[in-house]
């Protein structure tokens, strides 16, 4: 009983207030929900595409950068890097990248991974990529 | 309990300007204190100092809650070393919009709202206000706004917790004889508002 002594402290108002902000704070939750699926993963070195693939396709690639090489794994609809010869490897860390928006970047060896997701407007579609 | 020589208005006002005074450094203080604690993660504060900010509010009115949060994110940071850096703007942008929000809710529900719903106004306001100028300053990109669940849940408890420390710490103030009057002013003057409604 005592754990709900504070409440006693509270305006009725402020009870009421309470409530409508808590399930304020519990439907925010459901936010990460929104996100889109992406459907591709779009790699740049120094502003230049150099590597795009779709992400519902399983595969190992290796990306060159100007310290070496970085491996890029895209599986089960989430693109990660592997491996990478970059001394803090905060790119490693940086996880899945799986939904629209998201991003991985490696500074040192000056990759750029983003996934992109198909609504998007006519200007981020790429009719033609050129190495 | 005071020399009738000094006229009773004239002591009014040099107790709010020492109250507010002392409010701004014990929070300033708070705030410093709590930037030395230990922190699982570097965007979550409790936001301690907003206790000193809400008992302004509710003894002095919204213009006292300016002062006071204003004065305590400029001198804070000063103190600290951080003024006008990323982490000043979203100190900054956070106090600004828990000020708005605070003030909104205390004007709008004057007589119905208590220290832990204009506090958890406030720490729902600092939050968003936070997200906002770290989206719009640091980091340009949408999925900053994933976190936004984590840090409301985050501000509906240190706001519940920080508007009952104001509530226990208004409640000991009023007994006090220099908070007395302002009580009872601010009592009768609360009534007249029901009145004319």
């Amino acid at each position: 009983m005592k754990a709900i002594g504070w409440v006693r402290r509270l305006t009725p108002f402020d009870r009421k207030l309470l409530v409508v902000v808590a399930v304020l704070v519990v439907l925010s939750f459901l936010l990460p929900l929104t996100q889109k699926a992406g459907a591709r993963v779009v790699v740049s070195s120094d502003n230049r595409i150099i590597f795009v693939a779709p992400l519902d396709k399983d595969q190992r690639v290796e990306l060159d950068g100007p310290l070496g090489i970085t491996v890029l794994q895209i599986k089960d609809g989430g693109a990660r890097i592997v491996s990478s010869p970059c001394p803090q490897k905060v790119c490693i860390h940086m996880g899945e990248a799986r939904h629209a928006g998201d991003l991985l970047a490696c500074v040192p060896n000056q990759l750029v991974i983003s996934v992109e997701g198909n609504e998007k407007g006519e200007d981020t579609e790429y009719d033609f990529i050129s190495r | 309990m005071t020399s009738s020589a000094v006229d009773s208005l004239e002591l009014e006002q040099v107790r709010r300007r020492v109250f507010l005074a002392l409010f701004v450094a014990l929070a300033v203080a708070l705030h410093t204190v709590e930037v030395l604690l230990p922190n699982p993660l570097p965007w979550f504060r409790i936001g301690l100092a907003n206790i000193l900010a809400l008992t302004a509010l509710f003894s002095y009115g919204i213009q006292a809650l300016w002062v006071v949060s204003i004065a305590r994110i400029l001198i804070g940071s000063l103190l600290l070393g951080s003024l006008f850096s990323p982490g000043f703007l979203l100190s900054l942008g956070g106090g600004l919009a828990a000020n708005t929000l605070m003030s909104v809710g205390y004007k709008l529900w004057q007589n119905k709202i208590g220290p832990v719903g204009v506090s958890v106004l406030g720490a729902i306001g600092h939050v968003t206000g936070q997200l906002l100028i770290a989206w719009l300053v640091v980091i340009r990109h949408p999925s900053i706004w994933m976190l936004l669940p984590f840090f409301l849940l985050f501000a509906l408890i240190s706001g519940i917790v920080n508007g009952l420390a104001a509530d226990y710490l208004l409640a000991s103030l009023y007994k006090h004889p220099a908070f007395t009057g302002l009580k009872k002013k601010q009592d009768v003057s609360n009534n007249v508002a029901h009145l004319e409604r």
